[in-house]
This record gives structure tokens, sequence and C-alpha cells, in this order.
């Protein structure tokens, strides 16, 4: 029969746990804008022009590219883990972080020598560079899983591209050892040098993977019975998981070419929602997009502020942070278990 | 063979399927009539869940399929869903949803895209939980439900789906005698509305409680008929060993498995209203 | 006759007395051992001059070649490139792959590497005599010609320093009067990192009069935020060709004056491996530095 038992943890509605986030990111991105190469320092006045440029040309679209490279992130953690059905997918599987990697690797080594070259690289950029990796690495895992029927085969063809491509980066940095720490910086991910282009073109990129995914939530609700289940309930799974695989590429793709690769902030914003409010796919999406958002404009924001005006790598304190949060979760209840 | 009183839901010609390479249903043909409940039962290993799942078009098969009278390939994605509901084995992970949220995934097939429940989805939701007593703790996420509790829901999930045909793979996993006992009545119900329910067992007990019996052995049809007629039990006995010790307890028939008495066996006198059954085949 | 032989005889008997302890003195000189610290503390003694080198770090190496044992080098690390004799060397690995099974087979007397490296203690298990040097300022470089001028008595190791010393002062000569004191920006690496004034690169820039916007607090290579190179306005970047994408692009970049007059060094390849090593040829480094500041005041540009 039925029993009364009390639920486990105080369960916030989404409705509240949005309001919340957004709140908490809009104080974040005024802390933002306020912290500088001189620590915190609360000054609007706008007289002087290079404050004002500093304001807005500086520190309000670094602040505002760090949430959305976050919530980029965050939405493809989110997407992964529906997708797999993997509490510990984040946005870097199917090859994408080899891939952007070897991108990097390579305009680097090639684009540094010749004049052809170096046009080459100005056009491009390593931003260009990281985005086609990226989109190379999934293509070619896709490829190696000859579709997307089979999650399982997929999984595993990102794992061989991740360690090919991998191989091949190790190459090309045995080749040219002076790219090796530019490597390492990018691989450390920055938020330093985001500018108002950036902002258009995450916030495009967020809202089109936003309403590819919230496109999919009922497809990703009905995978959380089982993929036969979802397909007896008119799931279009192969159509579901393309469109899925497509919106998390470009998400992750566009998050790496402007940051780099920053750690942890996709497999911990997903956990982060969950863990306070229990809700379907559709709302998971979007407070996990918010949520990675606050993650990586708070973890910029200390990058910032700790040792100004030097600055830490923001990708080593999303890893303290995120790390920190994961283990915290680990510790107060026993992971995965039922009832 | 039975008399075909009634009009065949699902059916299936010449159905073969295969699992992983190897050969499971060898050119299977099978009539599943709608308003009956037939259980299907064998031994491990003879392709009973493989049948269901190529019977609800989840696996690619040889041969035909026949839902309603129509050949199940040419039924669009949707409609297909709406009138054949499927209960796998649990092969779900997702904890995070109410049991409400589960069962409202029913629903789908009978939603448009993105569209929001409306009355008729939560009535139907609603009808569902109270036919399976979980309606008092719909709120309640999947992963802090027992294993029974978490069938229940499941169960109310495929049910939701109003669907003429009903196919359901191990329904009464962790589920105690009451609420096995209601499974029963409410199975009982929904064949008297119309409903083919088809469901494999491994409970012989219950199974012989449908309107029909169809006993597998190694991938083929080795028997399909009334669970009372004397052609069952014996497609039982032999599928399952001779090791079944068939009796007639009060108009219903009941199995115990055959172990050897080690006491010496009662006079047929202290069982009068006991009729025990031939061991050796005519 | 006879006072004659008598006087030669005293002569010779002086002439022996004399050169007697001179001889001796000499015979103990060769015999005596040099002692060597190096950078840890160790301690090494050598009655004669290692003839087999091998150097796990390229200043290491062009400081060897520099004092003219070029031909003694018997392996060289992966990244060692100058002179270009030592490309024909074998290869040793770079710092996490190190070959020590090679290194071993190439029976070196001395191996010469950073305190960074992963395997001194290995290297000295299997019997091999290691030395660790570092240079991080011009101070360094200079004591670290002197160690291995001494380790492999040369003569006269301090010609080099003094060849380095003479070609900074030229370059800083050549420097256009309107050139002095300009404010600068030198950017080693992406996200971004600066050189600062007490690196080797950082007094460089002081030699040839030159500011830096970082302070000396920050240390060598702090990683800076891009806000603070706008505030502080440089006059002039110089920075490398691999990092040098999208910097007129940056955000917020267009009110710093180098940006504006357009008065960047961008440095290839040679040129950023020439000044990113604290060793014999810091002078060409300063020389290629104090070329870029000619050649960003000479032209029309005018300078604050």
């Amino acid at each position: 029969m039925s029993r009364a038992a009390a639920p486990h943890a105080p369960s916030w509605s989404a409705w509240r746990l949005l309001a919340g986030l957004l709140l908490a990111s809009g104080l974040a991105l005024a802390l933002g804008v306020a912290v500088g190469s001189t620590g915190f320092a609360l000054d609007w006045s706008g007289t002087d022009p290079m404050q004002a440029q500093i304001l807005w040309q500086i520190r309000l679209p670094r602040s505002a590219g760090a949430w959305l490279a976050g919530a980029l992130l965050g939405l493809a953690g989110a997407i992964t883990q529906g997708l797999f059905r993997n509490p510990l997918a984040d946005p870097y599987l199917l090859g994408s972080a080899a891939g952007a990697r070897l991108g990097v690797a390579l305009s680097l080594a090639v684009l540094g020598g010749t004049p052809m070259g170096m046009q080459w690289l100005e056009r491009l950029g390593l931003t260009g560079a990281a985005f086609l990796g990226t989109l190379a690495g999934v293509s070619l895992a896709l490829t190696m899983a000859k579709g997307v029927e089979h999650t399982l085969r997929l999984l595993l063809a990102g794992v061989v591209v991740g360690v090919v491509l991998g191989a091949v980066t190790d190459l090309i940095t045995l080749a040219q050892p002076d790219i090796l720490r530019t490597m390492q910086a990018f691989v450390l991910g920055t938020t330093s040098f985001l500018g108002w282009p950036s902002i258009v073109l995450m916030g495009g990129v967020l809202l089109l993977s936003l309403a590819v995914a919230l496109g999919a939530s009922e497809a990703l609700d009905a995978l959380t019975l089982g993929e036969a289940t979802a397909e007896s309930l008119g799931v279009r799974l192969g159509l579901v998981r393309a469109l899925l695989i497509i919106a998390f590429a470009l998400a992750t793709g566009t998050a790496v070419a402007q940051t780099g690769m920053i750690a942890f902030v996709g497999l911990v914003a997903p956990h982060l929602v969950r863990n306070l409010c229990h809700g379907s796919h559709r709302q998971l999406l979007l407070l996990s997009a918010c949520a990675g958002g606050l993650l990586l404009l708070a973890a910029d924001i200390l990058s910032r502020w700790l040792m100004a005006p030097q600055e830490l790598p923001v990708g080593v304190i999303t890893a303290i942070l995120g790390g920190g949060y994961l283990l915290r979760l680990m510790h107060k209840r026993k992971y995965g278990g039922r009832a | 063979m039975m008399s075909t009183t009634h009009a065949t839901a699902l059916s299936c010609e010449d159905l073969s399927a295969s699992l992983q390479g190897q050969p499971v249903l060898h050119r299977l043909s099978l009539q599943l009539p709608a308003g009956q409940w037939t259980a299907i039962v064998g031994p491990n290993g003879a392709g009973k869940s493989t049948l269901l799942r190529a019977l609800a078009g989840l696996i690619p098969s040889l041969g035909s399929i026949e839902l309603l009278g129509r050949p199940l390939t040419e039924w669009p994605r949707k409609a297909r869903a709406r009138e054949l509901a499927w209960l796998g084995q649990n092969e779900s992970s997702g904890d995070e949803l109410s049991a409400q949220d589960v069962v409202m995934l029913g629903r789908l097939p009978h939603r448009a895209w993105l569209a929001p429940p409306s009355s008729a989805d939560q009535a139907a939701v609603q009808q569902a939980m109270l036919q399976t007593q979980c309606w008092d703790w719909r709120q309640r996420p999947l992963g802090q439900l027992s294993g029974g509790e978490r069938q229940r829901v499941l169960l109310a999930r495929a049910l939701a789906v109003q669907a003429q045909v009903l196919l359901m793979d191990e329904p009464l996993a962790h589920l105690d005698p009451p609420h096995q006992a209601d499974w029963l009545q409410l199975v009982r119900g929904l064949a008297r509305a119309g409903v083919a329910v088809v469901s494999v067992l491994h409970e012989l007990n219950m199974a012989l409680q449908a309107d029909g019996l169809v006993i597998m052995q190694a991938g083929r049809v080795l028997c399909h008929g009334r669970p009372s007629e004397a052609d069952s039990h014996r497609a039982l006995q032999q599928v399952f060993d001779e090791r079944l010790h068939l009796l007639e307890v009060q108009g219903q028939w009941l199995t115990l498995p055959l172990a050897p008495m080690t006491s010496p066996a009662p006079s047929p006198a202290a069982f009068s209203n006991i009729v025990p059954l031939k061991q050796k085949a005519d | 006759m006879k006072p004659r032989f008598v006087s030669s005889l005293v002569a010779a008997s002086l002439l022996a007395l004399m050169l007697g302890p001179v001889h001796a003195q000499a015979q103990a000189q060769s015999s005596a051992k040099v002692e060597i610290k190096d950078d840890l503390g160790h301690t090494t003694q050598w009655s004669r001059p290692p003839q087999r080198i091998v150097t796990l770090l390229p200043s290491l190496t062009e400081t060897v070649c520099a004092l003219g044992a070029c031909e003694r080098l018997v392996g060289v690390d992966r990244y060692s490139n100058f002179p270009e004799a030592v490309n024909k060397l074998p290869k040793l690995g770079g710092l996490d792959d190190t070959q020590v099974e090679t290194i071993v087979s190439l029976r070196p007397d001395v191996v010469l590497l950073a305190p960074s490296s992963r395997v001194t203690d290995r290297l000295r298990s299997l019997g091999l005599t290691v030395v660790t040097l570092e240079a991080k300022s011009y101070a360094d470089v200079q004591r670290v010609l002197d160690k291995i001028g001494a380790l492999l008595q040369v003569r006269d190791a301090q010609a080099v320093w003094r060849r380095i010393e003479a070609l900074v002062g030229a370059a800083a000569q050549s420097i256009p009067p309107q050139a002095r004191g300009a404010l600068v920006y030198y950017e080693v690496d992406r996200s971004p990192y600066a050189a600062g004034p007490v690196s080797f690169m950082g007094e460089t820039m002081a030699r040839l009069g030159v500011k830096n916007i970082i302070t000396p607090e920050m240390g060598p290579f702090p990683k800076i935020s891009p806000e603070y190179v706008v505030r502080a306005a440089p006059q002039l970047i110089m920075i490398g060709k691999r990092n040098a994408d999208g910097l007129f692009q940056r955000p917020g970049w267009d009110r710093i004056p180098a940006i504006r007059e357009q008065r960047v060094c961008v440095f290839d390849a040679q040129q950023s491996d020439v000044l990113a090593r604290p060793g014999p040829r810091m002078g060409e480094a300063a020389q290629i530095m104090a070329q870029c500041l000619r050649e960003q005041s000479s032209s029309s540009k005018k300078a604050r």
C-alpha cells in the first residue's frame, strides 16, 4: 500500500531555482564589472573615459562572456548526461576535446611558419581552429560509430578518437616543442579576451542549442525509461540523437573556441541542478545552462580578484570549485543508491 | 487450436529474429486475440522476451507482423505507439523524475510535440495510478521508491497509454501477493474492456489463470491453447522436463515443482478434493 | 778558467734553486683538483676537464659552445638547436621523456642540466656525474659562465661575458633618443603572460633604457589581466609571431597607444629562441630588441 514517507531533501521548485540562479547571475555580473586589475573597485562615475572604456569594452563583455560560455558548457553537459544516461558524461566526450586540441596544435605549428600560413592564422584565429577541430572530432567519432543508433558504440568511438587525435597532437608538439606552452595555456582555459563579438556569437549559439535541446526534452525524459521503452512510445531515437549531438557539438565547440577547455563546468552544473530540484529535462536543460553560467562567472571573478593584477588560470578555479562540490555531494549521500 | 471467437489484435507469421547474430525465433506464427489475456511461458532462453520485442516492432525481424489487421510496418510511428503499449523488464535509469511525471510519459503518443498535458492526459494518468495504487505518493522521485513501488509506477505508465494491445514482460517482478492479486484483477478488467493483454510470465500459477496460454521452447511455439486443456499440460511437462506437478484446486489449475519426497507419499484419501493428473502422457 | 767554471756552477745551481720551486708549483697546480659547486650545492672535483659532455638545456649547450668546447659535446636535449653543429648530435628528449639509457650509453664525463630536470637522481644513481645549473638573470648567466669555464678549465671564460656586455652596450647606444624611456609591454605567451623586470628579458629591456609596464613585485613572468595592460598604456608591444593573431582585435585594446599607432614588434621563431634563452646570445637578444626599438621609432609615427 502507499507509504507515508518524508522526502529526503528539500526540493526546490524549478521556477524558484531558475529565479534564484538568474538573480545570482545578475549579482555576479555586477560584481564582475566591479572587479578588475585593481581589485574590487566600485567606480561608476563614468567621467574618466579610460574607466568607461574599461567597464564597457573589457569587464562587461568579459563577465557576460564567461556566463555565456559557462551556460554553453552546462547545457552541453546536461545534453550528454541525458543522451548517454550517464551522470559522469561531460561535454568533452565524443572526441570534441581531442579535436579542439588538435586544431589548435595544427594551426600553431603550421601557421607559425609560412607567411601564407600567417594570413590564414590571422583570419581564422585560434578560436576558429578550435571550433573546426571540435566539429571534426565529433564527426570522426560519428563516422567511426557508423551513425547514431548505438550509444555504446558512440561512446567507444569517442574514446578511440580521443586517444588517436591525442597521439597526433603529441606528435605535433614533439616536432614543434615551442608551441607546448601555448597549448597548455589553451588547455587550462582563459576568459581574458572575450569581447562583444564573442558575446553575440555565444548568445546566438546558446539560443539555438537551447531551442534544439528543449525540443528534444520530451525524448530525453522518455530515454530515462530505457531506449526500448522510448521507442515503444513513438520517440524517433535516431533523429533525436542526431539533433542532440549536433546541438552539443555546436555548443561545446563555440565555448571551447572562445575560452579554451575549461574543466568541470559541464560535468558539475547538471548535478548541481539535480541535487536542488527534481524535474524533467525541460527544466533541467535550462537550469543547467544557468548554473553553468553562474559557475564560470564566479570562477572568472575569483581568478581576477584573488591576485590582482595577476590572474589565476580560470580552469584551475573551476576544477577546485566543481571538484569540491562533487566531493561534498559524494560525501553527503551514497551516490546512485536507491531507497 | 482455439476457436477464434475474438478478432485478432496482434499476429505474426513466419516470424524469425536474431539477437547479436544468434537466431532466437524460428519462423514462429501466432495469433493473439483482442479482449483476452494471453500468457507466454517457457524455460529460460526460449525467446519469450525477444518475441515480445519483435511483436512490438522494437527489433528487426523477418516474416510479417500485423497489428489490428494492418501490417506493423505500415503503421505511422505515433499511431502505432497509441495502439501498442510495451512494458519491458526494468531497464530504466532515471531516478529524478517524479512518479507522476513517469506515468505522464505514457501519454507521449497522444500528445502533440511539446504540448502541455491536456485534461484527458491528466485523467488517464490519474486513473492508471489509482489502478496500481501509486497515486498517493505521485510526487516522489523514482529513485526513492522500493522495487515494488517502482514496478507499479512503470506498470501505470504502460496503462496510461490506453492502448488496445498491451505487451508486458515480467510485469510481476518485485510485486508482493496483494499487488499480484491487484494486477490479476486489473488485467481481467482490461480484457473485458476489449484490450489484448499479452504477458510473459515465469510465475506459472499466474499464467495458468489466463484466457490463453502460449508455451514456447527454443524459439518455437509448442502449444497455444487454454490453460485447462490437456494439450497445454502436456506441453508444459515437456518444456519443463517433466518436473511439474499439475493440480486442479477449486477450479483453478496450479503447478508445483516436482521434488522427490523423503517421507512416504500420503494416501489419496488425505486429499479428497484434489484429482492428481496421470504422470505419463497417453 | 777555474773561477768561470765555479761561477757557472753556482749560476746553474742558483737557477735550479729558483726554478725548482716554480716547477714544483707547476706540478702541484696540474695535480690540484678543481672543485665545482653547482646550483643545488652539490660539489664535484675534477682533476682534468671533462672530455665528453651531455647538456640538457639549450642555454647550457650554447654556453659550452661559446666557451669553445663544442666538439666535446656528445649529446644534447631536443630543444637545443644552436649552433648548427649540435643538430648532428643525438637528441636526448625533453623534460618529460629524457632518454636515460641513451645518456648512459654515451658515457659522458658530465651531464649539465637545470634544477627542473627530473632525471638528476636517476643519472647519479647510475654512476654519472651531474652538475645542475640554472640562469634566470644576467647575474646568473655570468655565474654560470664562470662555473662552466672553471669546469672546462677554459682560460678566459669572462671573454664571453665581456662580449655579451659589449653587444648589450652597443645595442643600448644605438637606441635613438626619442625611443629612450618608452613604455614597453613584452608578451611572452597567451593568456597573457608578460615579462617582468626581474626576468632576464626585463633586465635587457632595462639596459636598453625602456620602461616595463610590469612592476618588480609581480615576479618574472606573471599572468596578468588584459585590463592592466590597457591601464598601463604601453607605447610599444613586443610579441612572438605565434601569439600575435588577433592582437589588434582584443577588446578594449584599441585605446593602447601601441595598438593605435601600430607600434608592435613581432618576433619570428628564430628571434623568439634567441630572446628566450638566458645564455651567450643575450647580446644578440639585446640587438634584436634594439632593432625593434629603432624601427618603431624611426618611421613617421611620432613618439609620445
